[in-house]
């Protein structure tokens, strides 16, 4: 079948309306799937993952500080930097060496370092799979958290969460398969174009869910309508379209908006059931942190996430942190205090995250299930300050930080990856965000250089031209 | 394999001129002997095509360039590749014929066979060096790529059905059909044709009146008023210039991380919708886009066309190491070179950034080339007078100019006494200009002659008669200037505190907030130097003058002159500093500009502080040649202070003379009162003089290669890509040189892809479905024919868009059914051929504009600013836009009337496919989701127009005559009555639920949502 006729058929409106499962369901029917060029690509090998979640830091995370354990960092605590050239920084005042504000220890059967900063998911270790090689093409927040999640710096690209609906769709067809859940403290920057589908069909955008009467944009009448009204209205629609499509020459895509408001009400039915978590027992509710207002934001949607992923839905995605100016802060970003900062936005989600990962395990469900904790950049092992002196804060880093994973397919209690004594550059197996999504493609058994979309003359792919598969984390 | 599917496609033997590589066709000679083509018909396509991904000249692999006959011989770093007669010998053969090469996708038979005879015999070379671009291949697209060539003139065929055949465009279509055993559907009725067109055209269903007229007389004659008719309305405008904006990336905020609001970048698509409206030539629809700041300069219309140049995102965070900063700037170029070649021309030129283009013939250099033609892009505003208010404003400034000279006549005689009465007949008084303001700083920081009186700020102080500056914070800011200043002259006797000072303003012009301004600048491009600030140095050069080593131990007198044609001169002490050069000019609306003493420009901060004294500023609305600039640069006490004159001045000579000032000032008051009322803020490009543009190793920003001119790509056939312009030509010259390339009657790809995007917004698909990609990976045209004669059409009707239109609406192929047939689907699923028009859905602004026109609620108010249905937040260093929802008129408009920042929006647009305006969007992706579903069905907007419809309903026909308000109801939305068994339960439902509940209903049909 050439390559023609089959953009012919993804473009027009009828053949998507069938929903992505239908599609797939047709190319495997037809046996279209992993040829070269089909575009809409599919499973190429046996996925170890069905869904992911992700933890989605915002403003940068001090690697130095966390996970990735530099003794000789304190020792050369007020040295300079023994580097030949000045760093190519985001704010250009380099500071002497900072040695780590928290103190590290060996954790579990593993001996994972992971500091105090994550008491909770410290206990976790075991399960954590730390790639402390990353590296990004952008210090600069918005293009560098762009790159994190669509693998380009400017805005327009889809996300992974998006590449992921249109290749695999959703488990169920009663909620969406891409779901974002905000800070309570705002957006990030760049708001909806994070998660945007870009180029992609809108279908692939992700659905925000919130609190309140309507937990998905207009999932209800914005004015009161009677159940036997909505009915009625809803029994006179079918039969117009009935007789519509008759008229018409039984045409598939009527077809496909005619089932589109089964799912509609499929919908309805079950958002609401999953966004209340009410039936959730106490001892789950206090594990997750809801009853401590400092974790209650992050600890709500952790468990909201739990539930969301249980019932199908693909890909979720958390953020910890809002906007990344102004003061105090509302991020990860701690030019002024790493000390300060992290201490405070740490203790928003160590718990919960902790109490996700644990809830995962229990349910069986971290075989087959991804968590993602991410940050678009680490912080400078020295400090943001004039060049004689060691301030308390530290600037970006995209040289070289940490990021973990934790669930199926890693091997878990790992790390992979090093960065030099100071925490300055990654040395050892450099991990771009290509590779990093290239690797979480691979797991949901996606061949990252075959699931393209054609946009504007390109076949466009997650990753661009580059990424390789990270093996080393793999089990 | 893509070739065999591409001929089964096209299918006709004439078509497969269009598709070029016939040399795939073609056996290879069967003979023993190579004949004398052999290498350059057979040798030469098979190494361009199979070898020189990797081993071309530009970073050979192994060392191993095989596109020229002196490489090739010599070998690679595995030793010589070839042993002329003796294949079995040849490094190149064995690695071939062992299938290691090309790697992973070695030659099939024949292939080899033709590379094996070549060695066998000799190896001998032809044309050297084999060009790579030069064919066409499996992999890629050469010089012989179907869009590059000259348009064809087609014959127009005669198939066997010719009764259906309205216009050539039916012969085309029809003959492609009949090839495959289809034909055209029947004519669609006249209902279903009516609505159709108004929503093609206009974006709105027909009102009932409008439809019963049409289906009472459906002649050829009514229908071509009709044609007229929605031509000639500005709905058509809106709704065709919808498209453009799709294509051009329109969006209203910056993107990136601060996502600030754009609030004046409305005129580009007010432009836009105008210039569709007015049937501008398309040839000249795209120049304005390139080059309208050129061709109509200082004009409204001219720096809201150049919008198409700044519609992109724009990062205004870019960090401070000189590698963000070259990055930033090449994305930011890579951005619009790729918008130029895709929305003009079809070729994704954007992909030459790193390496030759992949797919098309498009060469690195050639990137760079167009790269420099659009160095001078810079993301700016303009202020322009609003052309209606001008009258007004000119009339005032005439009188004020007229109280001006008056008060200047006085004064020239006046201080001609006064001099003369000083002792000073040592030397005779000096001709002096008349300057527009002039500062002493004796006593207080008044101007002397006008009323641009300054006011400190900061600690800005007088001392011995200067104003003294401390670097820091010190500056002294005067009222608005009443004049408008085109040409200039800005002058000052300064000293100042140290010699390395870096970027302080002495004296400048600028327009309030600093962002477009004109100073006397010390020591910011080069250390101890001076030089002609001006915002982000788009009219700065350096003077090359000599390094300044006295004004800290003196006054020295700056003056820089800037002239109408874009020359700027520096004046050392009166005499000529460096060289003076040539760039834009830079006009100032009259009550725009103000100066700034101490300050290069507003905000106050960082460098831009002077350390020092003035002890003299003045300011001429011309430009003082350099006789007179000596002159003012001589000794200032012939200057004569403006108390000095008034108390020379006696009795009535004075009251009049000071009742003339006063009369001055309080016109000066109103030109600027009228001049803010009337002035409009445009976004637009501000062109800075163009940076030197580098060839970038591998497209690296801090790996320079070497410099390159400006110029653009060379694959059309018959159309030069050198530009003929000099490396240091003016950004201007090189737009409009671009811009005259990309409208030359040569370029057949302009017009093949307008003519294209016209098609395809019309039929739902292109002739060719990738609009804005014409190259090897764009998609090949399913009626070749079809396209070259439209394109031949376009230009015989001088470019005319509403000519093609009603050209393609006149054709059977526009007006047959859409309705679907199993039997045809089955030969062509994807109605590529037009056995029948194909249906689509409506887009998100066609619902919207659809719901508010049938609910009687659209306001038709056109162009301005645009209506905002989201709350603008800036947050800490970010902007949102939170989409609200509330009853208000003008929230009523048409949605291309929008304001459409880059984020959130109505969840009514964001489920119906409306691109995110942050990329192009040359075609939308339908699709259809539950969320539509739920939208259309719960959104506060769809209900609240269901409550308007329903009350409009019942108070036309009557509160109590249900039966009536259905068939209205039926009328206002789908176009028709509801036949028996559809209007008995929608009674029903409107005698137990109300008649907003049908219309919410039927706003949900798929009957509704179709566009027929």
């Amino acid at each position: 079948m050439s390559q023609q006729v089959h953009r012919r058929e993804f473009c027009q409106w009828n053949l998507q309306g069938l929903g992505s499962i239908a599609i797939l369901d047709l190319l495997r029917r037809d046996g279209l799937l992993g040829q070269e060029g089909t575009g809409a690509g599919g499973l190429h090998y046996p996925p170890r993952v069905k869904r992911a979640i992700q933890i989605c830091l915002v403003g940068g995370m001090s690697h130095i500080d966390s996970y990735d354990y530099k003794p000789e960092l304190s020792k050369q605590q007020g040295k300079s930097l023994p580097a030949a050239v000045k760093p190519d920084i985001f704010f250009g005042k380099v500071g002497l060496l900072r040695g780590s504000d928290w103190e590290f220890r060996q954790r579990g059967e593993s001996g994972l370092w992971v500091s105090e900063m994550f008491p909770e998911i410290a206990k976790r270790a075991d399960m954590l799979t730390v790639i402390r090689s990353m590296v990004s093409d952008s210090a600069n927040h918005t293009p560098a958290l762009f790159v994190s999640n669509s693998g380009f710096q400017a805005n327009g690209f889809p996300s992974l969460g998006s590449w992921l609906s249109f290749g695999l769709g959703s488990e169920t067809e009663s909620l969406p398969a891409y779901v974002v859940l905000p800070d309570a403290r705002g957006g990030p920057n760049g708001g909806a174009s994070n998660w945007s589908s870009g180029f992609l069909p809108s279908e692939h955008q992700a659905v925000i869910l919130r609190g309140g009467d309507q937990p998905v944009r207009d999932l209800f009448p914005a004015t009161p309508i009677s159940e036997l009204a909505e009915q009625e209205s809803l029994s006179l629609l079918r039969q117009l379209n009935a007789k519509h499509l008759a008229r018409s020459g039984q045409d598939q895509q009527l077809l496909a908006r005619i089932r589109s408001y089964e799912l509609a009400g499929r919908m309805q039915l079950s958002v609401p059931e999953v966004s209340d978590y009410s039936a959730e027992p106490e001892k789950v509710r206090e594990e997750y942190g809801l009853h401590d207002p400092v974790t209650e934001d992050m600890g709500r949607r952790c468990l909201l996430g739990r539930r969301l992923l249980e019932r199908g839905v693909r890909f979720l995605q958390l953020f910890s942190g809002g906007p990344i100016a102004g003061s105090p802060r509302a991020s990860w970003d701690a030019h002024e205090s790493v000390k300060d900062n992290h201490t405070l936005e740490a203790g928003r989600i160590d718990r919960p995250v902790a109490a996700l990962l644990n809830d995962l395990q229990k349910r069986g469900m971290l075989e087959d299930t991804l968590v993602l904790f991410t940050t678009e950049f680490g912080r400078t092992p020295f400090a943001q300050s004039d060049a004689d002196k060691v301030g308390p804060g530290r600037d970006h880093n995209r040289y070289g930080f940490s990021c973990w994973m934790a669930g199926g397919g890693l091997r878990p209690g790992s790390v992979f990856g090093e960065t030099d004594e100071v925490g300055w550059k990654a040395v050892k197996d450099p991990v771009s965000w290509n590779d990093f999504h290239a690797t979480i493609m691979h797991l949901f058994g996606v061949d990252h250089r075959k699931l393209t979309f054609y946009h504007n003359g390109i076949q466009r792919r997650l990753t661009n031209v580059a990424g390789d598969v990270v093996k080393g984390i793999l089990a | 394999m893509r070739f065999l599917s591409i001929y089964r496609i096209i299918g006709n033997a004439r078509a497969l001129l269009f598709c070029a590589p016939l040399f795939f066709l073609v056996e290879p000679s069967l003979a023993d002997e190579a004949g004398d083509n052999f290498f350059d018909e057979q040798v030469a396509p098979l190494l361009a095509a199979r070898c020189a991904e990797c081993h071309h000249e530009e970073e050979p692999e192994a060392e191993l360039n095989l596109l020229s006959e002196a490489t090739a011989r010599k070998g690679g770093e595995n030793g010589p590749a070839l042993v002329p007669g003796d294949p079995g010998k040849s490094l190149l053969w064995k690695r071939v014929a062992a299938d290691e090469m090309p790697p992973e996708d070695p030659l099939d038979d024949e292939e080899k066979q033709i590379l094996k005879k070549w060695i066998a015999s000799g190896a001998s070379w032809g044309t050297d060096p084999v060009d790579r671009f030069r064919y066409t291949t499996d992999k890629r697209a050469g010089y012989d790529w179907w869009a590059l060539q000259p348009l064809g003139q087609p014959e127009i065929p005669s198939p066997r059905r010719g009764r259906r055949i309205r216009n050539p465009i039916d012969a085309f279509v029809l003959s492609r059909l009949e090839e495959s055993n289809l034909s055209f559907s029947e004519d669609a009725d006249p209902r279903t044709l009516v609505r159709r067109a108004y929503l093609d055209f206009h974006g709105l269903p027909p009102t009932p009146e409008e439809i019963e007229q049409f289906v009472a007389d459906p002649s050829e004659l009514a229908y071509q008023q009709l044609l007229t008719r929605l031509l000639d309305s500005p709905r058509y405008g809106e709704r065709w210039g919808r498209h453009w904006l799709d294509v051009v990336r329109f969006g209203e905020s910056d993107g990136f991380e601060r996502n600030n609001p754009r609030k004046d970048f409305w005129h580009y698509r007010d432009w836009v919708i105008e210039a569709l409206n007015a049937d501008m030539p398309y040839n000249e629809f795209v120049r304005m886009q390139v080059a309208g700041d050129v061709i109509k300069p200082n004009t409204a219309e001219g720096f809201a066309a150049v919008g198409f140049l700044v519609a992109a995102v724009h990062n205004t965070v870019v960090g401070g190491s000189e590698m963000m900063k070259r990055q930033s700037r090449a994305d930011e170029i890579e951005e619009l070179v790729g918008a130029i070649g895709q929305t003009f021309v079809g070729l994704t030129v954007n992909c030459a950034r790193c390496h030759a283009h992949k797919f098309d013939p498009i060469s690195q250099d050639e990137y760079y080339q167009l790269s420099a033609a659009v160095a001078g892009l810079n993301h700016g505003t303009r202020e322009i007078q609003q052309p209606g208010q001008r009258e007004e404003l000119l009339e005032l400034q005439a009188k004020e100019k007229d109280v001006a000279s008056r008060i200047a006549g006085i004064r020239a005689t006046i201080r001609e006494q006064i001099i003369e009465k000083r002792k000073s007949i040592k030397t005779p008084a000096i001709e002096l200009p008349e300057p527009l303001a002039s500062w002493e700083f004796e006593e207080d920081f008044k101007d002397s002659i006008g009323n641009l009186d300054g006011k400190p700020q900061g600690g800005a102080r007088l001392e011995n008669g200067a104003l003294v500056l401390d670097g820091k914070d010190d500056y002294v800011i005067t009222a608005p200037i009443a004049r408008e200043i085109t040409e200039k002259t800005l002058t000052a006797l300064v000293q100042l505190d140290n010699l390395d000072q870096r970027g302080g303003g002495v004296i400048s012009l600028q327009t309030t907030g600093g962002g477009i301004f004109d100073a006397i600048v010390f020591g910011e491009g080069e250390p101890r130097h001076w030089m002609a600030g001006s915002n982000v140095f788009s009219r700065t050069q350096p003077f090359q003058g000599t390094e300044e080593k006295e004004a800290s131990s003196r006054p020295v007198h700056f003056a820089i002159v800037y002239r109408k044609d874009g020359t700027i001169t520096g004046y050392r002490d009166g005499q000529l500093y460096g060289k003076s050069y040539k760039t834009g000019s830079q006009p100032f609306a009259a009550g725009g500009g103000s100066l700034l003493f101490g300050l290069r420009h507003m905000p106050p901060g960082s460098n831009r502080f002077l350390a020092g004294r003035v002890l003299q500023a003045q300011l001429f609305d011309h430009a003082l040649d350099e006789e007179a600039v000596a002159a003012v640069s001589g000794d200032p006490r012939n200057y004569v202070a403006e108390k000095e004159i008034v108390a020379f001045l006696k009795g009535e000579e004075q009251a009049s003379y000071l009742m003339l000032k006063e009369q001055q000032q309080k016109l000066a008051d109103e030109i600027i009162a009228a001049s803010q009322a009337a002035r409009f803020v445009i976004y637009t490009n501000v062109p800075r003089s163009p940076a030197e543009t580098y060839f970038l190793n591998r497209g690296k920003v801090m790996d320079r290669g070497e410099l390159v001119g400006p110029g653009t790509i060379q694959a059309i056939a018959g159309l030069p890509g050198d530009l003929g312009l000099a490396m240091d030509a003016g950004d201007g010259e090189r737009r409009l040189a671009l811009a005259d390339w990309l409208t030359n009657e040569k370029n057949s790809l302009s017009m093949r892809v307008m003519v294209n995007r016209i098609w395809h917004y019309h039929f739902g698909s292109g002739i060719v479905d990738t609009p804005s990609d014409f190259g090897f990976n764009g998609s090949r045209p399913t009626h070749p024919g079809l396209l070259e004669w439209l394109s031949g059409q376009f230009i015989d009707s001088a470019y005319s868009l509403k000519a093609l239109h009603r050209l393609i609406a006149s054709s059977t192929a526009y007006r047959q059914s859409s309705h679907f047939h199993a039997r045809a689907a089955e030969i062509d699923a994807g109605n590529a051929l037009l056995w029948r028009k194909n249906p689509y859905r409506a887009e998100g602004e066609v619902v919207r504009d659809s719901i508010l026109s049938v609910s009687g609620q659209l306001n038709l108010a056109s162009g301005g600013p645009g209506f905002e249905d989201v709350k603008i937040e800036p947050n800490k260093g970010t902007t949102y836009y939170r989409p609200f929802d509330t009853e208000d008129p003008n929230l009523n408009r048409r949605t291309v009337y929008r304001f459409s920042p880059r984020g959130e929006r109505m969840a009514l647009l964001d489920v119906f496919d409306c691109p995110d305006p942050s990329s192009a969007a040359p075609r939308r992706s339908p699709t259809t989701t539950p969320l539509q579903a739920l939208s259309l069905l719960n959104n506060a907007f769809v209900l609240r127009m269901a409550d308007h419809l329903a009350v409009g309903v019942k108070k036309d026909v009557g509160e109590e005559q249900v039966e009536q308000q259905v068939d209205r109801v039926f009328k206002l939305i789908l176009g028709r009555l509801a036949e028996k068994d559809e209007r008995e339960p929608a009674i029903r439902l409107v005698q137990q639920h109300g008649l907003a509940l049908l219309a919410r209903t039927l706003f949900n049909t798929n009957e509704f949502l179709a566009i027929p």
